[in-house]
């Protein structure tokens, strides 16, 4: 039997720092079964014995908020074997208060006094003795963050937790009287009320509860209706006499009695200026002019260390993808030259030979190279007989002679597939299909841990709630609060990790908007859409990329505004309550854990999703009806060809009703570069020698306005749903289908409108003429515009 | 009077929250009780930074109204 320990308290405590050091690495993370609640726990280092529970953060066991009613229930429910109880030493009087409702619960109780360097660095001294004396509980001190006292703590909760083991069904612990005067003899007399009627343990907590009207605990408790209706009598007593309401009557009474046993415990030195730290860097922080640029600067900071080309996240990212995944790479420090040639150079010249070549045989005077994934030719040369023989001699360049050359895993599979001699069919399934799905959910890791990384140190060090404090007077002019800005920054790297940010906004109404609201950002994998379209069709307009992150914020600015005047959506923001915690240096250690934690979460869900999307892509793009296995150049006999036709319909007022059009959006689905990469393999058999070519010309073989059909192409698969993980998380965070379906309809909605209004009003005014497609969009923008524009409902609440 | 005209770095006590819903709860359980003394340390775009027993507590504009000192 495995004895468990609960880790209960404050927010911003050092709850997680010392988790991660009961339990080492050994953490499961997960959700609470039902709500979007995380769920943590681990074993005790060393005791596999002993599970450490993890609560959610909380400032008190009231039924308010989810995280509130997690903790409680568990607490309530599955009566761990004893409660840590982590305080912020430097913060006392505040983290008592939960203590006190822990002390009613008839569990054992360890407090834990943490930061207790920093207490000894301002000067200021705890009574730890005098303390558990007063609490009638073990008090220990300790620094979760340098490991102090740790061990001691853990020993402390397992010596209560075997108290109980040893004494079979322990005597509750003799809970501090905390309550005075008329509300303690009103709680007496409930308490007495109720002998009986609940379990002798918790008949305190009960009694509390009953005077607080707490319906949800009253109603878990089984409390017979009679002995309410008696009672009541009494709580209404003590409310007129205190003048206020039962529940803060209470509330007060904590602090006061809290104010009291730390008065006689703790001692602040006197030397303590009224303005902290924290408070000095909050002055720069949040300053009227400064907030703004500073937070611009570090979101550029992330964007370049994550997607700037040349930045160390398009590095790794490519390392990744083409090296490490794909044909091989050298191990660092171990590249040499030959022939004055480095290893790029020499692939490079050999390409180019390969290229001279295969021009010259195929009777064309020119020669190109173009870039993989856009599809953009960067070199272009004549052809003539000399070059030609030239070329022909070239050696494909060993890796090997240019240093210590590590074969990619895809190399890897490769080779070992040629090896086993299995038919040709097998390694295109193995290879293409199967790894290249892996390699598809792979290829992002380096992007996702960046930001990641990047956002958990920005969490972790407590600037995270001054951005949420900054942005709140902006949001707030569209009906959400500052904290709805955060999934939206998030969104910038990926749409999965933004849609969970989200758990942080309290109102269920507003974190649904966010939730549908946050993925018109566009994320990394949407750039690769925007770079390939303005290389091929918008080479000139520059202002093209750009635009798309405009639009996406006034898809934003509007969407909100026009579901805030919907009833379900509508009312005043949220009331925005939040603790700024004092600025801290977060540990590595934690950082890394709190990255791994969600990249793992990530990779699981993402391989669950998109491997299989591959294999099944892979499948019906490389066979008939009848199974047969086709070449790249059949593409048009596969199944692909005829679902995309079938498909084409839905796409036709938007410029590219075609079965390549219909294939590439549906499989951007799977994940957004798809569209890119799809295109390719579709226009493979239009006219032109490259990429790119190909691409302009399926689009020009739309009808006469390609570049409108391209622009379109484009905003469809920039707006609508995010990709199938994404859209994932967003049903798991929304927390039911309806809802999960409303966001999915509402984004396919606006990229539809979007790029058909663009596409057939553009046409229009190029001259195309007018059509029923054009009044149709003309009638559903004038739909949307009153959307947006009508009179807010007046609601009644 | 509202805890929102009160100028910064002013220290004052509180009276009591208007209301009656779930903000005014977790109000409490941070300390806005009667009796606390809390100190107004910033104003952030219409939003207040109230220090009270030692932590910092952003509230909104709307919020601070209903909270009396």
């Amino acid at each position: 039997m495995s004895i468990k320990i609960a880790l209960a308290g404050n927010p911003n405590c050092g709850k997680t720092t010392l988790f991660n050091d009961l339990t080492g690495s050994d953490q499961y993370v997960g959700n609470w079964p039902g709500v979007t609640v995380e769920k943590k726990d681990g074993l005790l280092a060393g005791r596999k014995d002993v599970v450490i529970q993890d609560l959610p953060g909380i400032y008190s066991l009231s039924p308010y908020s989810l995280e509130e009613v997690v903790a409680r229930n568990y607490l309530v429910n599955e009566k761990p074997d004893a409660i840590l109880n982590i305080i912020d030493g430097s913060n006392l009087e505040r983290n008592l208060y939960l203590t006190t409702q822990l002390l009613e619960l008839g569990l054992p109780v360890v407090v834990a006094v943490n930061m207790i360097d920093v207490v000894r660095r301002n000067g200021d001294r705890l009574d730890a003795a005098k303390l558990s004396k007063k609490l009638g509980c073990p008090v220990a001190e300790i620094s979760a963050l340098t490991g102090e006292g740790t061990k001691e703590a853990a020993a402390l909760a397992l010596e209560a937790a075997g108290a109980v083991a040893e004494h079979g069904k322990a005597r509750p612990p003799d809970a501090p009287h905390v309550f005075s005067g008329s509300v303690e003899h009103a709680l007496a007399h409930i308490e007495e009320s109720l002998h009986g009627a609940v379990e002798n343990a918790t008949s305190r907590w009960a009694a509390i509860k009953v005077f607080e009207r707490d319906a949800k605990a009253i109603e878990a408790l089984n409390v017979p209706a009679d002995i309410l209706a008696h009672v009541e009598e009494h709580i209404r007593d003590c409310e007129k006499e205190m003048e206020d309401d039962a529940e803060s009557i209470i509330t007060a009474q904590r602090y006061e009695y809290i104010g009291k046993i730390v008065g006689e415990t703790f001692k602040r030195s006197a030397r303590r200026a009224s303005t902290t730290l924290s408070d000095k860097i909050d002055k720069i922080v949040t300053h009227r002019i400064l907030a703004l640029p500073i937070f611009i600067l570090s979101l550029c900071a992330m964007w370049w260390l994550a997607v700037a080309e040349g930045g160390p996240g398009t590095k790794l990212t490519d390392w990744a993808n083409d090296e490490f995944l794909g044909d091989g790479w050298h191990l660092p420090f171990t590249a040499r030259e030959v022939d004055g040639k480095d290893y790029e150079t020499a692939t490079g010249d050999y390409a180019k030979a390969k290229a001279t070549v295969e021009a010259w045989e195929a009777g064309r005077k020119k020669a190109f190279v173009e870039d993989e994934e856009t599809g953009e030719v960067s070199e272009e040369w004549d052809v003539d007989e000399t070059a030609y023989k030239a070329a022909k001699d070239a050696k494909e360049p060993d890796p090997s002679d240019y240093g210590v050359w590590i074969p990619g895993i895809g190399a890897l599979i490769g080779g070992g597939l040629e090896k086993l001699g299995v038919g040709e069919t097998v390694v295109s399934l193995v290879k293409d299909g199967a790894w290249g799905g892996v390699a598809t959910v792979l290829g992002f890791v380096p992007v996702i841990c960046i930001v990641f990384l990047f956002l958990a140190f920005l969490e972790d060090c407590g600037y995270m709630a001054r951005v949420a404090l900054i942005m709140d007077r902006i949001f707030r002019k569209f009906g959400l609060s500052g904290k709805s800005f955060i999934p939206m920054i998030v969104g910038k790297g990926c749409g999965v990790p933004a849609v969970m940010a989200a758990r942080t906004i309290e109102s269920e109404r507003d974190r649904r908007m966010t939730i549908i609201l946050s993925t018109f950002i566009p994320c990394g994998a949407k750039t690769v859409i925007i770079a390939m379209f303005s290389a091929v069709f918008f080479r000139e307009m520059w202002y093209v990329a750009p635009l798309m992150d405009v639009i996406a914020i006034a898809i934003v600015m509007l969407g909100g505004i026009a579901l805030k005047k919907s009833s379900v959506f509508a009312g005043e923001a949220a009331p925005f309550v939040m603790e700024l915690p004092a600025y801290h240096m977060p540990t590595l250690r934690g950082v890394f854990i709190h990255t791994w934690n969600r990249v793992k979460g990530y990779v699981f869900k993402a391989g669950m999703i998109i491997f299989p999307a591959c294999v099944f892509l892979w499948f019906i793009m490389h066979f008939d009806w009848s199974f047969n296995l086709l070449s790249d150049e059949e593409i048009e006999r596969s199944m692909l060809h005829d679902m995309g036709t079938w498909m084409a319909w839905f796409f036709a007022p938007l410029g590219f009703g075609s079965w390549q059009g219909a294939a590439a959006s549906v499989s951007a689905e799977i994940a957004k570069e798809q569209a890119t990469a799809t295109l390719g393999l579709v226009a493979a058999n239009m006219d032109g020698a490259t990429t790119a070519a190909h691409v302009s010309n399926l689009f020009a073989s739309f009808g006469d306005f390609p570049k409108l059909s391209a622009m379109s192409f484009m905003l469809f698969n920039l707006f609508v749903p995010p990709c199938m993980v994404a859209i994932a998380v967003t049903f798991r965070e929304m927390g039911s289908k309806k809802w999960g379906w409303f966001a999915v309809g509402f984004q396919l909605l606006v990229g539809y409108v979007l790029a058909m209004s663009v596409y057939q009003i553009g046409v229009f005014v190029a001259g195309g003429g007018f059509g029923f497609w054009t009044a149709a969009a003309i009638l559903v923008d004038i739909w949307c515009l009153w959307m947006i524009f009508r009179p807010a409902r007046k609601i009644v609440r | 009077m509202p805890l929102s005209q009160i100028e910064i770095g002013k220290r004052c006590r509180i009276k009591g929250v208007t209301g009656d819903d779930a903000v005014r709860h977790r109000l409490g359980a941070l300390g806005f009780v009667e009796g606390m003394e809390v100190e107004i340390v910033a104003e952030v775009g219409g939003n207040f930074v109230v220090g009270v027993l030692g932590s910092r507590v952003a509230v909104d504009g709307a919020l601070a109204k209903r909270i009396l000192v």
